[in-house]
Parts: C-alpha cells; structure tokens; sequence
C-alpha cells in the first residue's frame, strides 16, 4: 500500500510537471494579449508530431527532434501571432475565434500528414530508476520533470532579472504605460507568443513516446490547462505552477484509487468550489504576471 | 521650438476630443496647460506621446515630424509622459518600474548611474527600491512614474496632474523636484487642473475649453487675466 502511494506520489510529479509547462505558457500569452489561446492544445499535438516525424520517421536523435519541436512550435506560435492576433488586438472575442480556428487547420494538418490513427512511438530510454523498493521513475517520464525544473527556473530568471522580462510583465500591467516607457507591445507579444508555444512544444515532445499521439490529442490538455489557470487565478504564473501541482495530485490519487471519469468530476468540482469561494482564483487579485 | 503642435484634431469616436488645438514649447521652462475637466488636457499629452492618434494637423518635435510614430518611436524621440494618474506597475518593484523607464537605452553603467540619480532626488525610493508599487502611497507612486520617466533621459518631459489626489506637503515635494528638472534643462510641459500653483511655475501657458485654445501667453500676465481669475482662480 505504501508503495502505491509513493508510486502515486511520484506519477503525480510528472503530471505537475507537464502541467504547468502547458498552463504557464497559455497564462504568457493571456497576460501579454488578453486572449485565451484555444489552440494551445494543438501546438502541444505539433509538437509531439515533430517527434513522430523526425525521431520515429527519420531517425533523428531523440533529443534533437525535442529541441526542434520546441523551435518549430515556437514558430508556429509566431506565425499566430502575426497572421491573427495582431489584427485582433483589442478584440478578446476575436482572438478567441481566431484561435479556434487555427486550432482546426493544425488539427487538420495532423489528420492529412499522419492519418487519424495513435502514432506509436518507441520509448527513446528503457531505463528507469528505482526510487524506493517497487517505486519507479522511467528516465522517459524524469526528462519532463527536469525540463520543467529546468524551464520554469529560466522563465522566472527571464521575468524577474531581464529587461525583457520586466518588459513583458510590464505589458501585462498596463499596455499604455508600458508604450510610454518605449516598450514596443508587437515584440513583447512575439517574444510571449514564442516563449509560451514553445513550452507547449517541448511537453507535446518529450511525451510523445509516452502518449501516443493523436491529431485530437490536445482537446483534454486544453481542458485541463483551462480549470488549472482557473483555479491559479487567470494571469497569475505562480498561481498556474501551484495550481497544477494541486489539479495533478487530486488528478493522479483519484485516477488511482476510483477511476480516471471521477477524476475529471473531481478537478471540474475543484475548479467550481475555488470559483465559488475565490471567484478570482486562488492566486488572484488585480495582480497579473 | 522644442515642439509645434499645428491645428491638432482628435476624435474619440465621434466625440471631438480637440478641434484645432496649436502650441509651441521652448526649449527651457515650464508650459503649463489649463483646463476644467473633460476640456482635452490629458487628449493633448496623448496626441503627442502618440496614444491618441490625430485625425488632423500635425506634430514636430525638434525639426522631426511625429504625429504618425507609434508610441515608442516617440519616446526614442525623446519624449517622456507622467501620465494621469501615474500609472506605475502595481507588480513590478520600485526598481523595475523605473528600470522600464530606461528600456530603450543599452548603456548598462548609464543606467545604474541614471538610477542613483533618481535615488537621489527621491530618497525615499531608495529604502523601497524592492517593495512592489502597489504598496507605495499616493505620492511615493507619484515620484516612481516621475522616476521612471526621467530614466528614459528625456528631452521633453509631459506631465499630466502631478499633484492630482496628494496632501499639500507633497505637493512642494514634487514642485521642487519639477524645479531641479527643469534647472538641470529639461524643459516640462505641466498639465494641471491647480491653476494658480500651475501658473506660478510655468512661463507661458495655454487654457483649453472643450477642445480648442481659448487663451495663450506668459503665465505672469494670464494669472491677471479677467476671464482665467473668474474661471480658474476662484475669483
Ligand atoms: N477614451 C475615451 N473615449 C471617449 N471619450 C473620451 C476618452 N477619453 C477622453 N474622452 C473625452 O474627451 C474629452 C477630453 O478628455 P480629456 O481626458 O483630454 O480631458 P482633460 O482635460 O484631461 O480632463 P480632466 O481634467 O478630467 O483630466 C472629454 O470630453 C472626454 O469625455
Ligand atoms: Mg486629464
């Protein structure tokens, strides 16, 4: 019994891992633009697909796909950026439709290049480590919890230390105010839109093995993604790492012990209670980024 | 002249925000603006940082015409704005919100000398140089957006109602700290509802009525203007 519970323990961790890369990324984007991007999903799909191409079809190194898919997704991000948001600024409305919409172009991309069916992927690692008798970690799944040790302690060094960084949260302040300071909103908005498809990216990629891809795959992500910036507080970045640590240990334990249906019922009933009794999130305030 | 404004129009919506405003700011001094409320003084400061986009005239600033630069450009320019309401950024410290001020400049050692500069004219911030800004009073907000205005190394400097909201003891504060500006050749543009404290520090001013020019001139001699001492003086 133990065991399952430091075993759950540890699936929970990889889970807020991937977790907060996906929400942390869609909260840079709505702090800077004030649009829900509904297509993070699908840039989480492009990215596990470029390792489906490069690494599974090409033979690439493992790694090497990773690192291009997290480029690529940020370019893809870009390309968001410049063909829809930047018409749409101002336009909350707008930019929510205008992601819907690329959300079905990646989708149908995925079902023209790689047919509908769950793209097997071989692990890229056999190896695990065992952590405490019958407690295991598969190096598979201990690269997404380095990656997101190691890329959440840069965005927050990026945030805090750079000039680039005060310039983003600025933005997600006060837009005019940040104009006033020769803060220019179209770069800081790339530079977000980058950072944050990117992010979505390297998870889609460094899960591919363990997910099986589908072109649909980004549905329950965004879902999830959605009720955790709900519950951190809709632009608050620590609260989205909080809040999906909380969402994926309630996520994991219930999953274990009940099933995975109650599991959703009960993230959906968390999500409600916080709405109920901070209906600003549990982070929230008028404090953004 | 530092700065021309020619026969500016704005429109918010259909609401003729200026019609017709001109002005002209020297290159050393103080130009204040006068107006009640909803007369277009903040429209005006808009119009020349670029938020406000002009439906006509135009606007030179230093021999550039710069009516059709988006905001930034314009502060590379060289213009700075206070604007009302200061607006700081309530999450960032003391410190990154004047360091925003110097986002346009590379010059790293420049910079950290640029901000024991503004350490020293407001001491106070140097104690609350980690503290968020939302945490600040009404006038300690007031010296960061003044701050972090100067950390651009203006060359003209707007400010919309500095003493807007702030007890009278700050208020000297931040005329004194206006008069060093302007000592060390900066030349301001002061937007102010405060009529008489505005008049007593500028040496030409404008009065704005509902989005035109109603009177313009050395401020010593619209202090003793008829209609301003009626309107704006209390008598
Ligand atoms: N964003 C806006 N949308 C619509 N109308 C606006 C907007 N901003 C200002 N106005 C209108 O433009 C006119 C000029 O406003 P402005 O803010 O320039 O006045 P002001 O002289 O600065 O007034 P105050 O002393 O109250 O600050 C007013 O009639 C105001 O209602
Ligand atoms: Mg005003």
């Amino acid at each position: 019994m133990s065991e399952l519970i430091l075993q759950t323990i540890v699936n929970s961790i990889y889970a807020a891992s991937y977790m907060s890369l996906i929400a942390v990324g869609l909260v840079l984007i709505f702090g800077v633009m004030g649009v829900i991007n509904f297509a993070h999903g699908e840039l989480y799909m492009a990215g596990a697909y470029t390792v489906v191409a490069l690494y599974s079809g090409l033979n690439l190194p493992f790694f090497v796909a990773v690192v291009v898919g997290m480029v690529f997704v940020g370019l893809l991000g870009l390309v968001m950026e410049y063909a829809f948001f930047r018409a749409l600024r101002d336009n909350p409305l707008g930019g929510l439709i205008a992601s819907i919409g690329f959300l079905l172009i990646l989708q149908t991309v995925a079902v023209l290049g790689f047919g509908v069916r769950m793209a097997h992927i071989r692990p890229s690692t056999q190896e695990k480590i065992e952590l405490f008798d019958g407690v295991l970690l598969t190096h598979q799944r201990l690269y997404v919890i380095v990656a997101a040790i190691l890329l959440l302690t840069a965005l927050y060094i990026f945030l805090r230390k750079t000039k680039f960084g005060w310039a983003m949260r600025a933005c997600a302040q006060d837009t005019e105010a940040a104009a006033l300071q020769g803060i220019s909103l179209n770069q800081i908005t790339r530079i977000a839109m980058f950072i944050g498809a990117g992010l979505a990216g390297v998870v889609g990629a460094l899960t591919a093995p363990l997910v099986s891809p589908t072109p649909y795959m980004g549905h329950s992500i965004i879902v999830t993604a959605f009720i955790i910036i709900v519950v951190g507080g809709i632009g608050q970045l620590e609260g989205a790492v909080v809040a999906a640590i909380l969402y994926a240990f309630v996520h994991t334990f219930v999953t274990t012990f009940f099933d995975g249906v109650v599991a959703d019922m009960v993230g959906l009933v968390l999500m409600l209670l916080v709405l109920v009794v901070k209906p600003t999130g549990l982070f929230g305030a008028n404090d953004r980024v | 002249m530092l700065l021309e404004i020619k026969d500016i129009h704005v429109h918010y919506g259909k609401i003729a925000a200026l019609k017709g405003v001109s002005m002209e700011v020297p290159e050393d001094g103080i130009v204040t603006i006068i107006g009640a409320n909803g007369a277009g003084k903040s429209t005006t400061l808009r119009a020349i940082s670029g938020l406000s986009k002009i439906s006509a005239g135009e606007i030179w600033f230093d021999g550039e015409r710069i009516d059709a630069l988006p905001p930034e450009k314009i502060v590379a320019c060289g213009i700075a704005q206070v604007p009302e309401g200061r607006r700081v950024f309530p999450d960032l410290s003391v410190e990154e919100n004047l360091r925003t001020g110097a986002f346009l400049r590379n010059d790293r050692v420049e910079i950290d000398h640029s901000l024991e500069q503004v350490f020293t004219r407001f001491p106070r911030l140097k104690e609350r140089r980690s503290q968020w800004a939302k945490t600040l009073s009404g006038g300690e907000q007031q010296m960061v957006a003044i701050g972090r205005a100067l950390m651009s190394k203006p060359r003209l400097l707007l400010l919309d109602e500095p003493s807007m909201g702030l007890a009278p003891v700050i208020i000297q504060e931040i005329v004194r700290i206006l008069e060093d500006i302007v000592a060390d050749g900066v030349p301001v543009v002061l937007v102010e509802q405060n009529a008489e404290l505005a008049l007593s520090l500028a040496r030409y001013a404008y009065v704005l009525e509902t989005g035109s020019v109603s009177l313009a001139g050395i401020a010593e001699d619209l202090h003793e203007n008829d209609h301003v001492k009626k309107a704006y003086l209390g008598g």
